[in-house]
């Protein structure tokens, strides 16, 4: 309400004055204090705005990084000289590993007195023998009885049914407690089989030695041997896997060597 | 200024010390989602310098800016025009380079520079 005088108008006139300037003081701090207030929260929104930019910003330059650093990004030429790389380390490696087993096989050779070559040696001829049959042997398996009361078993289904188990891993066969050795076969016709010149009687009793589990799977197998039995008419087979399965050795087959007849 | 900076390290700072690192299929979208954010921020600068600053047109506009971005991005790779992003970033920088020359001159008004 324009300046105020000391002179003009009495105390009245000077209080209406003072009240509106007052009045306007207020309003005005008012003011300045609403618009700070809105100021801050602008501000606020910004900050944390810009925050949350810094924060993606790492993220992404991170990604990025490991983009860079990850085989897609690569060039063909690049990834060609890490391939080659890789396989020259690899070649290295391979080379020493070489190197090492050598230097182990000279210190076994030079550690080991004769003994123990000599141990090895006998060991492994008894595995041999085993495996011809010239050992008698016990161990894990399994018992097969086939059943033929029609007597329509031929040697041939005979020599499946052996070479089946021989193929899944049986270490050593027996068929009516006779070993099959290196040089066994059957012979003979339906309903009288003979193994080795021995006659066999049906139901054959057919014993294995190995993996039970493996065995039997074997035999059982859809497909397999037995299911091929099932179509004769009267054939059985029965499967029984055991701990211990005994089976004698094999008599010792008589080993010739044939030279060629020299022409005079 | 020195308060936005402060938010700029303390964000960088928490993205270093989470330690998360973006699946490779993701980084253009968010890379440039980045790009759109950090132009609005440009843009919020320079309206604060100018004394128009609304925070629901910022709030609203980074939103969209941002989302739309990673749309575009999204777009393009759906029908085969993998370079859209590239619209994307073409109209960020360029708006950021405009953003940025108003914000310094009017610094430079501030200081009294005229």
């Amino acid at each position: 309400m324009g300046v105020v005088g000391a002179l003009d108008g009495g105390p009245r006139r000077t209080f209406t004055v003072l009240r509106d300037e007052s009045i306007r003081r207020v309003i005005a701090t008012e003011k300045a204090v609403e618009s700070q207030f809105h100021e801050a929260r602008l501000f606020l929104t910004l900050a944390m705005a810009v925050g949350l930019v810094g924060f993606l910003l790492v993220a992404q330059w991170r990604g990025n990084a490991s983009y860079a650093r990850s085989l897609e990004a690569q060039s063909s030429a690049d990834l060609a000289s890490i391939i080659q790389q890789i396989a020259a380390e690899n070649d290295a490696m391979r080379e020493e590993a070489l190197q090492l087993e050598l230097r182990l096989m000279q210190a076994e050779a030079g550690g080991k007195g004769r003994s123990e070559l000599l141990n090895a040696a006998a060991r492994e001829l008894k595995d041999l023998r085993l495996v011809a049959g010239l050992e008698a042997a016990v161990g894990p398996g399994i018992v097969v009885t086939l059943s033929d009361p029609e007597s329509v078993l031929l040697p041939v289904d005979l020599l499946a049914f052996v070479n089946e188990l021989k193929s899944s891993g049986a270490e050593a066969v027996a068929v009516d407690g006779r070993r099959m050795g290196a040089l066994s076969g059957f012979s003979g016709d339906a309903g009288s089989v003979t193994l080795d010149g021995q006659a066999l009687e049906p139901p054959y009793l057919v014993q294995a030695i190995g993996k039970p589990e493996a065995l039997s799977q074997a035999v059982s197998m859809p497909g397999g041997v037995a299911a091929a039995f099932a179509t004769y008419p009267g054939v059985q087979v029965s499967v029984s896997e055991s701990d211990d399965v005994a089976v004698p050795a094999a008599p010792d087959g008589r080993f010739v060597v044939g030279e060629p007849i020299k022409e005079k | 200024m020195m308060v936005l900076l402060l938010a700029l390290a303390l964000g960088m700072t928490l993205g270093l010390l989470t330690n998360l690192s973006v699946p490779v299929a993701l980084l253009t979208y968010l890379g440039v989602a980045v790009l759109a954010a950090l132009d609005s921020c440009l843009g919020g600068v320079r309206a604060s310098l100018e004394r128009s600053f609304d925070d629901r047109a910022f709030v609203t506009g980074f939103l969209t800016n941002t989302l739309m971005a990673a749309l575009i991005v999204f777009i393009g790779e759906r029908i085969g025009v993998r370079e859209l992003y590239l619209a994307a970033v073409v109209a960020f920088g360029v708006r950021m380079f405009d953003n940025l020359g108003a914000v310094r001159r009017l610094i430079l008004e501030r200081l009294g520079w005229e």
